[in-house]
């Protein structure tokens, strides 16, 4: 694609469908940090950083209501979703929803249906990310290609785009007057290669349950959650009955996000809660992000945004803690 | 708990009552508004003075809602007299609970603030102790924080007592909720927010206007090692435990000096044994 017909792509593009993409947050506005959102005009388009929110609330909502009850009647509810067009996810992004699909959709005998409704109705396009920012390190984790469509900045004029799914291709059928067709082996290996200045030593983890870098890294946690609800692939959630004041039998199941930072996250009747220490839960967390998740479905979950490490008041950076506590086991031997 | 007060036949009785305090947490009750006409078809509001021409302040109650501060004699006898016929009593909002703005009365001399008080037969502010939030005088079973309290919280409150279920507040810090409305960090901008260690259940309302977090709904109950992280990310950003005293001391002054002394006490022990085992 050139890049000189992009705006018009987009505005064709949000003729028929809503186009999600990254914009600038602002202080004033409700949204004060960089983030998603349908757009109006190409122009709001901002994909030079890493955005402060995730993507994923748009398929994990924020408050999902399951079923409405009336008595011993049940009623599921209509899922109306537009369809959407995703614009300048990064690969870490795009891993993050294949993480969320693992748990939503590709766990258990059946999927779930409310994650699955905002799933068929996105199509995910790529923007390629050449290099990191200071927390970043996607390199170290070993990001897979997922996406129906990447785009590649290939030079001064041109988007070098990668076709990764069938509904990717039929997209492109659809809008074809703004492609071009290129020979394979267009999109080169070089094309996909990220660069990180920072990395997370993943080659001792499982050793350094017992270690003390967890005490020492906690240090500052205050409990605030802000990781967990930066994560992109946090996925934990709670489920509560609202009820209506004029009739307590009648009212609604909802599903909200939940926060295994906070203490209340591992109460249980009986008012006993399993990890009472920070300490534990904050090994917890990382445990899950990078060892426990692979365990049970064979990936990293964490796709090393490092948007736990920019949102955290503390910005404890347990990428270099993780680091130093692995070399300091191997006696000092890098 | 709720509701096992709940009468075998017939409504329960429901009382609204206020001290000394700006009737901004009765207007929050007000403002459930439809939810709050279906509340009272269901009970029996037996007193509201408020927005009630008749009222019955001799009757038993099932539940009392109290708004304010004891700061005069009379409050004092009408909470205790309140508690005496009333089966469970609620805190309505952040003054019944923590002592709000009118106990900041009591970080000066009475003799300082004589200029202040109302002159008046039969208002006697001299009460022996000053401003004391309601725990202190009477048993309390439930407490609505927040000043004023969120309305959504007082609707819950409502259906957990229909229900006759255990109401339980909500304790994830006040920075849970603002994040999920898409708000940056105010610590980040160098502002004393105390969202890490206050209870939310507000939305983050203020965060949201981009104002810090005053602390008006309380401690997160039960934490500990939190505040710890809390004072260490003040004393890297340079502010000392007398800054956060007073970013605290408006809605919490009988608490915040005592609560995070023993804290900060407790913070520095920690953090003096830890650096020892690193040795």
């Amino acid at each position: 694609m050139q890049k000189g017909v992009f705006d018009d792509f987009v505005r064709e593009v949000m003729q028929s469908r809503e186009f999600v993409a990254p914009v600038k947050g602002d202080q004033t506005k409700e949204v004060q940090e960089s983030f998603f959102t349908d757009i109006k005009d190409p122009s709001q388009i901002e994909i030079g950083q890493l955005t402060y929110f995730p993507i994923k609330y748009y398929f994990f909502a924020k408050k999902e209501v399951l079923f409405s009850f009336h008595k011993n009647r049940i009623e599921e509810p209509e899922i109306d979703i537009p369809e959407r067009v995703f614009f300048g996810l990064r690969l870490c992004d795009l891993n993050s929803i294949k993480h969320q699909d693992t748990v939503f959709l590709n766990n258990g005998f059946r999927a779930d249906p409310y994650y699955q409704a905002r799933r068929e109705h996105s199509l995910l396009i790529g923007m390629h990310c050449k290099k990191g920012d200071d927390h970043c390190f996607c390199q170290s984790i070993g990001l897979k290609d997922f996406y129906d469509l990447m785009f590649f900045d290939k030079d001064e004029h041109t988007y070098g785009i990668d076709v990764g799914s069938e509904k990717g291709k039929a997209f492109v059928d659809e809008f074809r007057r703004f492609f071009e067709e290129k020979e394979e082996g267009y999109i080169t290996p070089e094309d996909k290669v990220t660069i990180n200045t920072f990395k997370l030593d993943t080659t001792n983890i499982k050793n350094l349950w017992d270690n003390e870098v967890w005490s020492s890294l906690s240090e500052k946690c205050t409990a605030c959650a802000a990781c967990n609800n930066l994560c992109p692939n946090c996925h934990c959630f709670t489920v509560e009955d609202e009820v209506e004041v004029g009739d307590v039998t009648k009212g609604q199941r909802v599903r909200k996000p939940a926060a295994c930072l906070v203490k209340g996250f591992t109460r249980v009747a009986g008012d006993h809660v399993f990890r009472d220490d920070l300490v534990g839960r904050f090994r917890h967390r990382i445990f899950h992000q990078l060892e426990f998740f692979r365990d049970r479905y064979g990936e990293t979950m964490c796709t090393g945004c490092g948007r736990c490490i920019r949102g955290c008041p503390a910005k404890i950076d347990w990428v270099t803690g993780i680091n130093t506590a692995a070399r300091k086991q191997r006696g000092g031997q890098e | 708990m709720a509701g096992k007060e709940k009468p075998e036949n017939g409504k329960l009785k429901v009382g609204f009552y206020n001290v000394t305090g700006c009737a901004g947490c009765l207007l929050s009750v007000i403002y459930t508004e439809g939810d709050f006409l279906e509340f009272s078809q269901q009970v029996d509001i037996v007193s509201f003075p408020f927005i009630k021409e008749k009222n019955d302040d001799e009757q038993e109650l099932d539940v009392a809602f109290i708004e304010g501060v004891v700061v005069t004699k009379a409050d004092e006898e009408t909470v205790k007299k309140i508690r005496e016929r009333s089966k469970m009593v609620v805190a309505l909002g952040a003054c019944a609970h923590l002592g709000n703005i009118p106990a900041l009365a009591k970080m000066k001399k009475s003799e300082d603030l004589e200029y202040l008080k109302y002159k008046k037969e039969d208002f006697n502010m001299d009460r022996e102790g000053g401003p004391a939030p309601l725990h202190t005088l009477i048993k309390i079973d439930y407490t609505l924080p927040g000043c004023p309290p969120d309305r959504d919280e007082i609707r819950q409150f409502m259906k957990y007592l229909l229900l006759g279920k255990t109401f339980r507040n909500y304790n994830d810090p006040v920075c849970v909720e603002c994040k999920l409305r898409n708000n940056g960090c105010l610590l980040d901008q160098g502002k004393i927010c105390l969202g890490p260690i206050i209870a939310g259940g507000c939305k983050a309302v203020c965060p949201s206007g981009g104002l810090k977090c005053y602390g008006c709904r309380g401690f997160v109950q039960g934490i500990d090692k939190e505040f710890d992280g809390y004072f260490r990310i003040m004393e890297d950003k340079g502010f000392s435990l007398d800054d956060v005293k007073r970013a605290l001391e408006t809605f919490m002054a009988i608490d915040a000096h005592k609560v995070l002394d023993e804290k900060f006490a407790q913070y520095q022990l920690n953090r003096k044994a830890r650096e020892e085992s690193y040795e």
